[in-house]
């Protein structure tokens, strides 16, 4: 049976509160915690932080938080402008970028914690090496086997290219696969959203020459049929993709190949 | 590695939200409309064995609490089925390709939701009209 | 625990290069089901609750017994389909998968076949 409740290990126990003294505006978080070290089950800290001294987004938020009230408060974060997916985890019940999601979206306290169904390596950090592993299954770079021309690139018509529009701006956070719930019971054989979008914008790049191989990869219960179009995942991408689309897409070509 | 890591949280922080709602609605619909399947092919059974099997039927679920479970597993097996088929054209259309963008799909989601529940209200209507449960 | 690499556990037993006709099957039968729904919704429902005289001539017209036939045939096939997916997405304890994917396909098999005996019978008038 899959399992719909958390393992023993995984029960999450009340922490600690950090109440903000003499705070002008004061907006409390709360913080998914687990540590490796002391051997205890996860628990959520409550830090208030004071948003008048404090940039607009949550991120702003937990890099204050480390920097004044818990140094040890653990996270992914590099670019801060929504370009680099290290901060992907879950805020207020959806999952996105906690650099690109501003704090007064949020009504109320702030739920944060990582992002859904993985192993967590310490507080906000998932362990993405399955995601990451089933990025390179996927084999993400053009296979071709004419020779490029020996003065210039591999050419592509303009209407060639707008196909990848809405699908190479994808960078891998993992907020959709992670929503999913048929990636969270069958994550282990599912390849999931994030990877099934990758996976067809190689499938529909004129360039490429290997695109029945990649269909044959793909042509699985498991690694591809798994999606029930639940939605989840086009419904918070933080970057406005649908990968929902990109799949069906994808099972149409399944069908355009064979026999009725 | 010595520690077994947490599983984060699923089921119990994700938002419920009306992508995730519709379709697991879906899926109960259809394992319920599976189970009034089987009670349909045991309709056809009885009907064919003959009045006397009938009769049996009709008097053990004709009166008192079963009277009323009856009746209400047989409106749920009919709004099952409305919803089934109606959020199962919004799933063919997505298969086709078309409105798969969000608000496309809270679109026609909330269509799905009242077309069904006016449909079965209209057919239980009908039915205490024509005085037939 | 083993040592074997994230890639070499992603990759697996391979591609199974099936589950289209799976995919498929399911829409054909649901647009199938579409028409025959309606049409049960709308002239089978009340029928249900009728003493059986009634239901018994209703569902002895030829007609009738052809359609209610293709309904429940096609409804049997798409629940068939739908709850092998069901239970491949959520049991994992393997004796028990199999022996639920094979237990609901004899189900529907014997289904089947007692649903055209009987509506044969009644047809038949026996």
């Amino acid at each position: 049976m899959a399992e719909f409740s958390l393992p023993k290990n995984s029960k999450i126990g009340k922490g600690k509160h950090f109440p903000a003294q003499g705070a002008k505006s004061p907006k409390q978080f709360k913080v998914y915690r687990w540590s490796p070290d002391d051997g205890a089950n996860p628990r959520t800290d409550t830090f208030e932080v004071d948003l008048a001294s404090c940039g607009p987004m949550v991120l702003d938020a937990l890099i204050k938080i480390k920097n004044e009230i818990d140094p040890t408060l653990t996270f992914r974060r590099s670019c801060r402008e929504g370009i680099c997916g290290s901060c992907a985890m879950n805020i207020d019940g959806t999952n996105t970028l906690a650099c690109t999601k501003a704090i007064d979206e949020v009504k109320g306290e702030v739920r944060v914690y990582p992002l859904p169904h993985m192993p967590v390596v310490k507080d906000l950090v998932p362990d993405l090496t399955h995601f990451y592993a089933q990025y390179a299954s996927i084999r993400p770079w053009m296979r071709t086997e004419s020779v490029p021309p020996p003065d210039r690139e591999r050419l592509q018509s303009k209407e060639d290219r707008a196909k990848l529009d809405g699908l190479y701006e994808c960078i891998l956070c993992a907020c959709c696969s992670t929503s999913c719930p048929s990636y969270w019971w069958n994550g282990d054989r599912y390849l999931g959203p994030a990877i099934l979008l990758q996976a067809y914008r190689w499938i529909i790049d004129s360039r490429d020459e290997d695109t029945g191989e990649r269909l044959d990869n793909l042509e699985d219960p498991f690694r591809l049929y798994r999606c029930h179009t639940i939605m989840n995942c086009t419904k918070t991408c933080p970057k406005g993709l649908n990968p929902a689309k990109a799949i069906a897409e994808i099972k149409k070509l399944m069908v355009q190949r064979r026999s009725l | 590695m010595a520690v077994k890591r947490p599983l984060s949280p699923h089921l119990q922080v994700y938002r419920p939200q009306l992508t995730s709602t519709l379709s697991i609605l879906h899926r109960i619909t259809g394992l319920l409309l599976s189970l009034g399947g089987t009670l349909l092919v045991a309709w056809v059974l009885i009907l064919a064995q003959g009045p006397d099997h009938h009769e049996h039927l009709q008097a053990w679920a004709g009166g008192g609490i079963v009277k009323w479970l009856v009746c209400a597993g047989f409106y749920v097996f009919v709004f099952s089925l409305v919803y089934h088929l109606l959020n199962g054209i919004r799933h063919l259309v997505w298969d086709a390709g078309y409105g798969l963008d969000i608000p496309n799909a809270y679109r026609s989601g909330w269509v799905v939701v009242v077309l069904s529940v006016v449909i079965t209200a209209l057919l239980a209507l009908r039915a205490m009209i024509g005085g037939a449960a | 625990m083993s040592l074997q690499t994230p890639l070499g556990r992603v990759r697996g037993l391979g591609s199974a290069r099936e589950g289209v006709a799976h995919w498929w099957a399911q829409r054909v039968s649901a647009v199938l089901l579409l028409p025959l729904s309606i049409w049960f919704l709308s002239w089978v429902l009340p029928v249900l609750g009728q003493p059986y005289s009634d239901a018994r001539v209703f569902v002895a017209q030829p007609l009738n017994a052809f359609l209610l036939l293709t309904f429940m045939l096609a409804l049997i096939y798409h629940a068939l389909l739908g709850v092998q997916v069901v239970i491949e997405d959520y049991l994992h304890t393997r004796w028990l998968e199999v022996s639920l994917q094979v237990a609901i396909k004899l189900i529907a098999f014997l289904a089947a076949l007692a649903t055209a005996f009987a509506l044969i019978r009644i047809v038949l008038g026996a």
